[in-house]
C-alpha cells in the first residue's frame, strides 16, 4: 500500500467521522438554534468511553475506570448512551431558563468541567496520559491483517455516516424537525402555538449528544487512543465553522462544510514549506484560517454556502409523481418553466377550492378589484348586522377572569381585574397606554405569572399552566408585534400553526412514507393553501415569512389562528400599523373565526374598528375593568372618557 | 487562623487581578450587549507588550503603560473593524458572539507565530514578602492591589460623575434611544472599548507579574474565569461585577488551598460556582429579578 492510498484513506475515514459529529451539531446548533459549546465533550465521553469498555483492565501505572473487553459494537452503543445521559443532563440545567449567550457560557463551563475532570483526575481516565489500546477492533473476528484493516473500517465509517445521513434527511423533513426549526425562529410564537418548548429542546439536545458520541466512539477506534490533546478547543472551532460554512439547517451544506475545513483548510496548510524554519508557521496558519473563516462567514454570508433549503409548494396539477421523479424529468422540468414563464401567471386565477373554503367567508380577495378607501370608511363607521348578539350574561361564558393580580416591584400593572367573555361573540378589551390590557393576556395566557386570581376557560381553572397547555387547551393568542416563524415559508407558518401530537413525534418522521409533514397530509395542505387564499397571501405561499411587510404578517397571523381554529383566540392590537383597506379584510378574517367557532377577544386602540366587529366591550384603567357594555353604552361613562381624556385637574 | 488569613490575602491578589478584567469585560458588553469571546487576548497583547518593553528598557513603569496602551489600541481596533461594523451590518448579537471567538483564535494564532508557542517569563522583581497588617504580600502583590484599587475609584468617577460616563450609561439602557438624543453611540462604544482596553491590558501585565510566566493561550484560560465573574455579578455593571470578581476570587484560592484539590480545578470550580449562580439569579447575585425564557 503506498503512502498516498494511505494518506487518502485516512483523509477520507476521518472525513466520514467528522461528518457525523457536524450533522449531530447541526441538530442542536443548525434546527434547535441554541450555540452549544459543550458538544465536543459528547465527542470525547464518546471516546473515552469507547475505550475504557474494550481495551481490559489497565496495567501497573495506568489507571481508569471499568475496564472491560466488551465487543466494540456494544462499546459503540454504549458510548452513545453515555453521550445521551450527559447531554441530558447538561441540557436539564442548561435549556431550562437559559438562551443566547447564557446558554452557551453555561456549556462553555459544562465542557470545561468535563475536560478537567478528564485531564486531572486520574483514576477517572487516566489524566493527561489518556487512554490507548484499541487496535483494529472487529479486524481479527472478520479475520483481516493490518493492510486490509484501513479499507474495511473506511467503509465501516462511511456505511456508518450514510445511515447517520439518511436519518438527519428523513428528520429533517419530518414535521419533528420542523417544530424544531419553528424554536430557533421564534420561541414565543411556538410556544403560543402549543410547542413545548423545554422538552422539544431538550429532545434535540439529547439526539445531538448522542450522535456526538457515535462520532467520538468511531474516531477512538480510528485513533486507537484518545486523550485531552486529542480535544483542543480548535477540533471544536474546525466543527463550528464547517457546519457555518456549509450552512447551517441544511444537512448537504453541512457536509460540504466538513469537506471544505477538513479537506481544504486542515490538510493542505500541511504542505506549506516551513518558513524560516520555524515549525509553529504552518499549524498557526491553518488555525488563523479558520479562525478568520468563521468571522468572514458570519459578516458576510450568515446562511453558509448552501442555505437551509425551503419547502417550495407547487399547486397540485403542477406536482408530478415525486417519488418516480429522475434527475432528468426534474431537469426537463425546470427547463420547460424556464421556457413558459407566463405559466406562474395563469395558476392564480384559479380559485381555490370551493368544497375545502368555508361557508360564508370571502373568496380569494385577488380577484376583487381593490376597494376605494372612502367605502371601507364609511364600512367601518357602519355596523354590521348583528344576529348573533345577545346579553353576554345570558349566553355561556368562553373565558372568565375572576381577580387577577401582578405586579412589577412597585408597579400594580393588573389590579383585581375580572371579566367574562361570551362564547361565540367577539369582546373588545380596550384602555388607554398603560391599562394592564397586554399584561392581562400574558397572564391569561400563561407568558406571566399572575400574583393572585383565577382564570376559568370553558370551565377548567387554568392559571398557572405554562403557555403550551394553555394553547393545547384551545386557546390562543397572537402579540403585540407579529411573531410569524421568519426563516419559514409562508405555507410552512400556517401548517405548524396545528399542533399534532401524532405526526410531531421523532419517530414519525423515520418510519413510513417518506416526509411525512408533505405526504400524508394533502387535506391539510389543501386547506393551509385556501386560508392563504382567502387572507390573499396565495402569492407569497413560499416566501420566507420574514420577508413580508407588516400588514401582511398581521395577515398570516390571521391565516395560522384560521387553521389552529382555537376555540378562543385573543388578537393583541392586530390592527397596529395596519392601513384601513387591510383593516377591512381583518374585519371579514374575524367575521369567519367566529362563523367557524371560535370566541374572539380583541384589544385594540382603534375603536371605530372595535366598534363594528366586538359586541361586548371590556375598559380597563390602571388595572382595573371600570365599565363593561355595549360599545354604545360606553360613550356617556363618565370614567371611560376620564381614563382616556384624562381627568379635568379642579 | 493564620493560614485563612493568608489564603485571604493570596485570594484578595487574585480578586484584584479578576476585578480589573471582569469590569473591562463588563464595559465592553454594556456599550455593544456583545459578550466578546476575545477579551482574554486584550489581556495577552497587553503581557506581551510589557514584555516586550521591559526587555527593551528594564522600566516596570514603562512596561505597565505600554501594557495598558497595547491593550487600549487591541480593543478599540476589536470594536470598530469587527464588532461595531458588524452591529451597523444588523449582524445579530449571538452571531457577533460566534464571531469572537474565531478573532480569539487569529490573535492567539498570530502571537504564536510572533513569539512561540513556549512560555516566555517576566524578569522583574517581586520583592521578598513582608507583613501588611494581618497578609503576606510581596511588594509587587501590594502593588497590584493597591494600582487595583486605584483604577477602581478612578472608573468610579468617570463612570458616575462625568458626562462620558452618563452617555456610557444611557447605551447600556437603551441604544437607539442614546441615539435619538444625540449620543453618538459609535463613538461612546469606541471611547469605552478604549478605556476596557487600558484596564485589560493592565490586568494582562499584572496576571504576568503574578503568574511568572505565560503563553499566547494564558489570557483565554483567565477569560473563563473572568467570564464567571462578570455573570456572576451582573453583565453590564460594571461595580457589582467587580463585586462578584471578588467573591469569585476568593472562593477560588480557598477552594484550591484544600489539600488534594489543589489549583489545576480552578476552572472546574469557578464554572461550577458559574452554574449555580447563573441557575438561580440568571441577572446576577446583585439583583434579585426572577426570569424565566419569556419574562
Amino acid at each position: 500500500m503506498t503512502q498516498q492510498i494511505q494518506y487518502l484513506i485516512s483523509i477520507l475515514t476521518e472525513g466520514a467521522i467528522f461528518g457525523i459529529m457536524a450533522l449531530g451539531l447541526n441538530v442542536i446548533w443548525g434546527w434547535s438554534g441554541d450555540f452549544d459549546l459543550a458538544y465536543y465533550g459528547y465527542v470525547a465521553l464518546g471516546a473515552y468511553m469507547t475505550l475504557v469498555l474494550t481495551i481490559g483492565q489497565p496495567t501497573a501505572p495506568t489507571q481508569y475506570i471499568l475496564g472491560l473487553q466488551l465487543p466494540y459494537l456494544l462499546a459503540l452503543l454504549c458510548a452513545v448512551i453515555s453521550s445521551a445521559l450527559l447531554g441530558l443532563i447538561v441540557g436539564l440545567i442548561a435549556l431550562r431558563h437559559l438562551r443566547g449567550i447564557y446558554f452557551s457560557i453555561v456549556t462553555l463551563g459544562a465542557v470545561y468541567v468535563l475536560y478537567v475532570l478528564a485531564g486531572q483526575y486520574v483514576p477517572l481516565f487516566d489524566g493527561y496520559n489518556g487512554l490507548s489500546g484499541l487496535v483494529n477492533p472487529m479486524g481479527d473476528a472478520l479475520g483481516l491483517d493490518f493492510q486490509s484493516y484501513p479499507f474495511f473500517f473506511l467503509g465501516f465509517s462511511v456505511f456508518i455516516f450514510i445511515l447517520v445521513f439518511i436519518f438527519m434527511a428523513r428528520v429533517s423533513g419530518s414535521r419533528f424537525g420542523l417544530a424544531l426549526r419553528s424554536l430557533r425562529e421564534d420561541e414565543r410564537a411556538a410556544a403560543a402555538f402549543g410547542r413545548d418548548i423545554y422538552q422539544l429542546k431538550l429532545k434535540a439536545y439529547v439526539l445531538g449528544a448522542a450522535f456526538g458520541g457515535l462520532a467520538g466512539g468511531l474516531f477512538a477506534a480510528y485513533l486507537s487512543a484518545f486523550n485531552p490533546s486529542a480535544w483542543s478547543p480548535i477540533e471544536a472551532i474546525i466543527l463550528y465553522s464547517a457546519v457555518l460554512v456549509g450552512g447551517r439547517g441544511n444537512i448537504k451544506g453541512v457536509v460540504l462544510g466538513i469537506v471544505i475545513m477538513i479537506v481544504v483548510v486542515q490538510e493542505s496548510t500541511r504542505y506549506l514549506p516551513d518558513v524560516l524554519g520555524n515549525p509553529n508557521i504552518a499549524p498557526a496558519l491553518r488555525d488563523i484560517t479558520i479562525g478568520a473563516v468563521l468571522v468572514l462567514f458570519i459578516r458576510f454570508r450568515p446562511q453558509g454556502l448552501l442555505p437551509e433549503r425551503r419547502y417550495v409548494d407547487r399547486p397540485p396539477h403542477e406536482r408530478v409523481n415525486t417519488r418516480g421523479d429522475t434527475l432528468l424529468a426534474r431537469g426537463l422540468g425546470a427547463f420547460n418553466r424556464r421556457l413558459r414563464p407566463a405559466r406562474d401567471h395563469s395558476r392564480r386565477g384559479t380559485p381555490a377550492s370551493p368544497a375545502l373554503s368555508d361557508p360564508g367567508v370571502a373568496a380569494d380577495s385577488d380577484s376583487a378589484p381593490p376597494v376605494p378607501e372612502a367605502v371601507v370608511a364609511a364600512s367601518v363607521s357602519q355596523p354590521l348586522a348583528r344576529d348573533r348578539t345577545g346579553a353576554p350574561e345570558a349566553v355561556e361564558a368562553a373565558l372568565v377572569v375572576e381577580k387577577l393580580y401582578k405586579h412589577f416591584g412597585g408597579v400594580v400593572a393588573v389590579d383585581s381585574c375580572s371579566f367574562r367573555a361570551a362564547k361565540g361573540q367577539v369582546t373588545g378589551l380596550i384602555g388607554p397606554n398603560g391599562a394592564g390590557k397586554s399584561t392581562a393576556i400574558d397572564l391569561i395566557s400563561g407568558f406571566k405569572l399572575a400574583d393572585a386570581g383565577t382564570v376559568l376557560f370553558e370551565g377548567a381553572a387554568i392559571q398557572g399552566l405554562p403557555p403550551h397547555r394553555i394553547a393545547r387547551l384551545g386557546l390562543i393568542r397572537t402579540f403585540q408585534t407579529p411573531r410569524e416563524w421568519p426563516g419559514l415559508t409562508v405555507l410552512e407558518n400556517v401548517l405548524l400553526a396545528r399542533w399534532d401530537p401524532e405526526r410531531e413525534a421523532l419517530w414519525r418522521g423515520l418510519i413510513g412514507p417518506r416526509q411525512a409533514h408533505r405526504s400524508t397530509s394533502r387535506s391539510e395542505l389543501g386547506r393551509a393553501r385556501d386560508i392563504l387564499a382567502e387572507l390573499g397571501l396565495d402569492k407569497m405561499v413560499n416566501e420566507r415569512a420574514g420577508k413580508l411587510s407588516g400588514g401582511q404578517k398581521r395577515l398570516l397571523e390571521f391565516a395560522r389562528i384560521r387553521m389552529a381554529q382555537p376555540q378562543l383566540v385573543i388578537l393583541d392590537e392586530p390592527m397596529g400599523g395596519v392601513n384601513p383597506v387591510l383593516g377591512e379584510r381583518m374585519a371579514l378574517a374575524i367575521e369567519s373565526f367566529i362563523a367557524s367557532g371560535t370566541t374572539v377577544i380583541i384589544v385594540e386602540h382603534n375603536l371605530p374598528f372595535i366598534e363594528r366587529v366586538a359586541q361586548h366591550v371590556i375598559v380597563m384603567s390602571q388595572g382595573a375593568v371600570i365599565a363593561i357594555g355595549p360599545f354604545a353604552s360606553l360613550r356617556s361613562n363618565q370614567s371611560v372618557i376620564d381614563a382616556y381624556l384624562g381627568e379635568v385637574p379642579v | 487562623m493564620n493560614e485563612i488569613l493568608l489564603t485571604l490575602g493570596f485570594g484578595l491578589v487574585t480578586a484584584a487581578i479578576l476585578s480589573l478584567s471582569a469590569v473591562a469585560f463588563t464595559l465592553e458588553y454594556a456599550v455593544t450587549n456583545v459578550a466578546n469571546l476575545s477579551h482574554g487576548e486584550i489581556l495577552t497583547i497587553g503581557a506581551y507588550a510589557a514584555y516586550v518593553i521591559h526587555q527593551a528598557t528594564g522600566n516596570v513603569l514603562l512596561s505597565a503603560l505600554g501594557a495598558s496602551v497595547a491593550g487600549g489600541i487591541v480593543a478599540v481596533a476589536m470594536h470598530t473593524l469587527i464588532i461595531d461594523r458588524f452591529i451597523r451590518r444588523g449582524v445579530g448579537t449571538m452571531a457577533i458572539f460566534i464571531a469572537t471567538l474565531g478573532v480569539s483564535f487569529v490573535i492567539q494564532n498570530v502571537l504564536v507565530i510572533i513569539f512561540g508557542a513556549a512560555n516566555v517569563a517576566y524578569t522583574i522583581p517581586q520583592g521578598a514578602p513582608h507583613q501588611v497588617g494581618p497578609f503576606l504580600w510581596t511588594s509587587a502583590e501590594e502593588e497590584i492591589i493597591l494600582s487595583a484599587l486605584a483604577i477602581t475609584a478612578a472608573l468610579y468617577g468617570i463612570i458616575t460623575y462625568t458626562k462620558f460616563g452618563k452617555a456610557l450609561r444611557a447605551v447600556f439602557q437603551n441604544r437607539s434611544l442614546a441615539r435619538v438624543t444625540g449620543i453618538n453611540a459609535q463613538l461612546v462604544g469606541a471611547a469605552t472599548w478604549f478605556l476596557a482596553g487600558l484596564v485589560a491590558g493592565y490586568a494582562g501585565f499584572i496576571l504576568a507579574e503574578s503568574v511568572g510566566s505565560f503563553n499566547p493561550y494564558f489570557g483565554f484560560s483567565f477569560f473563563l474565569i473572568t467570564l464567571t465573574a462578570a455573570v456572576a455579578g451582573g453583565l453590564g455593571r460594571p461595580f457589582s461585577t467587580m463585586a462578584g470578581a471578588v467573591i469569585v476570587g476568593i472562593v477560588l484560592e480557598f477552594a484550591s488551598s484544600i489539600p488534594s484539590v489543589g489549583a489545576s480545578y480552578n476552572l472546574a470550580f469557578a464554572f461550577a460556582i458559574l452554574a449555580i449562580i447563573i441557575l438561580v439569579r440568571p441577572r446576577g447575585l446583585f439583583t434579585n429579578a426572577r426570569r424565566t425564557v419569556f419574562e
